[in-house]
């Protein structure tokens, strides 16, 4: 048990480290960025890697490594807002079904028909209704991705509502919003918690695709996705553009899955031998 | 039996309603005139009224909502303005592509999947344990379009091993279309190979501290047939559950793929007019692949009685 127990903790270590190294370099892109990344430098266009610019540059001459780092910032940006609007909603709405059987039926008839569309097309279609912005970019991912917060939130209000202590609270008179408020709630926020790492993840790489299929924030600023869509008609003569934009993606998701699967065993030790 | 079949069927109404609702009223929220952005900024008066006519935007909502759903009960999903061809037809062309993607994707997915998830719980917290999950999360980790990029650089470009992109019918060139489809369906499979294998080790896992596990091996059963008999049919259900869902993340994988790999399928079609808003192929292209979405669940539901027969007892 132990040993087991140590790994877990290493792959959240792991995680942890990840996810803060990107974070870092997004939330302090201005210092760490060597080049203005919107800056054209027609001197040096598709420029392979070298000292003065780390990743290379793209076919006006700006520097991809600068670029990464801002475009992680509004990945990441996106990312955090879907977790917050999606958890807030998905966490709504899944209190109300879990908690008034009435409510059940009709509210999760709606996140069934939500969830029926794959999540991606369902965003890029919302996104090109609204027009392509990072508002709009934020709230399609939030529609295509908080039934799955509404079904995690609402199996872990039923699993509270069930309890003992519920009921003994339910016995000695107390109302419904202070069961919901002193028991409920308080008994969802671990699944909840997981559940919005791995929306974090799912959002990131969702709003990748937004962005490479040309729907998402527009230039100037753009996420790391849009830096690919960029790079993706020189991929031959210099595919640095296109791949190393990716490697970010790839490290901040995995990082976050990583988080997710260490909370999940941290806060559910009932869980720890069965998933990861 | 039937019975069961029947409350499934009706079960899947309402979600089809929803869907339905959803994909009308997607114009809806549409900001600025559909008609005038849809004919272009080239486009004069005239030629705006006729699009507005064509698709009914000159009448109220509620009867366009109307018409809408009279076309739909006859199968007829509208006109496509860009293509001059009924969405429903041009919808149909492509699927097969589609669908053959998702579906090869999911097969490749369950056939290393399964095994790994099996291998990582009969080795649960050994090294093979850690490899096979590390190798899955990384799996889900990666970006489908970007890896269909860095496929296509190295497979393609560097070693010229497989063609960049296009499609081949199979009915042409069964080698041609293999080849045509490998580094697409092993993009998606690689992605969906993550759920498959984390979701088998756990169910896997949880079987197998049950009794009639111990009873098996106490017997003097070989390991690898305790595995492979008694838990994965055992574990099958949950297995199933997530091929579902995967099913559905497959198909909107495949939709973003066949922009990478130039392949002719629906997400071409529907990604080519969100990019051109050809309003009645989007909401079209919303409304089939949800539907296509629902029946691969129904299919998965009507599978859990046949792994499972303590299932048909119920209810």
């Amino acid at each position: 048990m132990k040993m087991p127990a140590l790994l877990k903790r290493r792959s959240f270590a792991i995680g942890l480290v990840l996810v803060g190294a990107v974070a870092f370099c997004a939330l302090f892109a201005d210092l760490l960025a060597p080049f203005d990344p919107v800056k054209n430098n027609f001197r040096y266009r598709l420029g392979e890697p070298n000292d003065i610019y780390l990743l290379g540059t793209d076919r006006f001459g700006r520097d991809v490594l600068s670029r990464i780092l801002h475009g992680a910032r509004v990945s990441l940006r996106i990312g955090l807002m879907v977790v917050i609007a999606s958890g807030l909603i998905g966490g709504v709405v899944g209190l109300v079904a879990g908690w008034w059987p009435k409510a059940d039926a009709w509210l999760m008839r709606v996140m069934d028909g939500l969830m029926a569309f794959p999540g991606i097309l369902l965003a890029i279609a919302l996104a090109v209704t609204l027009g392509p912005s990072e508002m709009t970019a934020v709230v399609a991912l939030t529609v295509a991705y908080s039934p799955r917060t509404a079904r995690v939130m609402r199996g872990a209000v039923l699993v509270a509502r069930a309890q003992d202590y519920v009921e003994a609270a339910r016995a000695v008179g107390a109302k419904t919003g202070r069961i919901l408020r002193k028991h409920i709630i308080p008994a969802t926020m671990a699944p909840l918690m997981v559940q919005q790492t791995y929306i974090f993840a799912v959002a990131i790489l969702a709003e990748a695709v937004l962005s490479f299929v040309g729907v998402g924030p527009p230039p100037p600023r753009p996420s790391l996705g849009a830096i690919i869509a960029d790079g993706r008609d020189t991929m031959i003569e210099a595919p640095w553009i296109a791949l190393s934009p990716g490697v970010a993606i790839a490290m901040i998701v995995l990082g976050l899955n990583l988080l997710g699967d260490g909370l999940r065993d941290a806060l559910d030790p009932r869980m720890r031998n069965t998933v990861r | 039996m039937l019975r069961l079949i029947v409350v499934r069927l009706l079960a899947a109404v309402p979600v089809l309603f929803v869907v339905s609702l959803i994909s009308f009223g997607l114009t809806l929220l549409v900001p600025g005139d559909i008609a005038a952005e849809m004919a272009g900024p080239s486009a004069n008066r005239m030629e705006v009224e006729q699009i507005r006519t064509q698709l009914g935007l000159n009448q109220p909502p509620l009867e366009r909502m109307l018409h809408w759903y009279g076309g739909l009960l006859q199968g007829d999903l509208g006109r496509s303005i860009l293509l001059n061809q009924s969405v429903g037809s041009a919808i149909l062309e492509r699927l097969p592509v589609t669908l053959s993607l998702a579906g090869i994707a999911l097969l490749m997915a369950a056939l290393v999947g399964i095994p790994l998830g099996l291998l990582a719980a009969a080795k649960a917290h050994k090294w093979q344990d850690q490899a096979a999950m590390g190798g899955a999360l990384m799996g889900l980790s990666l970006p489908d379009f970007w890896l269909g990029l860095l496929l296509i650089w190295v497979l393609a470009v560097k070693l010229q091993w497989l063609p960049s992109g296009g499609w081949i019918p199979f009915s042409d060139d069964p080698v041609g279309w293999l080849r045509s489809i490998a580094m697409p369906a092993g993009v998606l499979a690689l992605n969906q190979m993550g759920p498959l294998a984390r979701m088998t080790r756990s169910a896997a896992l949880e079987v197998s501290n049950s009794d009639f596990i111990r009873t098996a091996r106490a017997k003097g059963l070989a390991e690898p047939r305790v595995f492979a008999r008694h838990v994965l049919s055992a574990a099958a259900v949950p297995i199933l559950t997530v091929a579902g869902i995967s099913f559905g993340i497959a198909l909107g994988g495949a939709l973003v793929i066949e922009q990478v790999f130039s392949l002719p399928g629906v997400g071409r079609l529907v990604i080519g007019a969100v990019l051109r808003r050809d309003w009645p192929v989007i909401q079209g292209g919303l409304l089939l692949t949800a539907f296509v979405f629902v029946a691969v669940n129904l299919i998965v539901d009507l599978l859990y009685l046949w792994v499972d027969p303590r299932l048909r007892e119920a209810r």
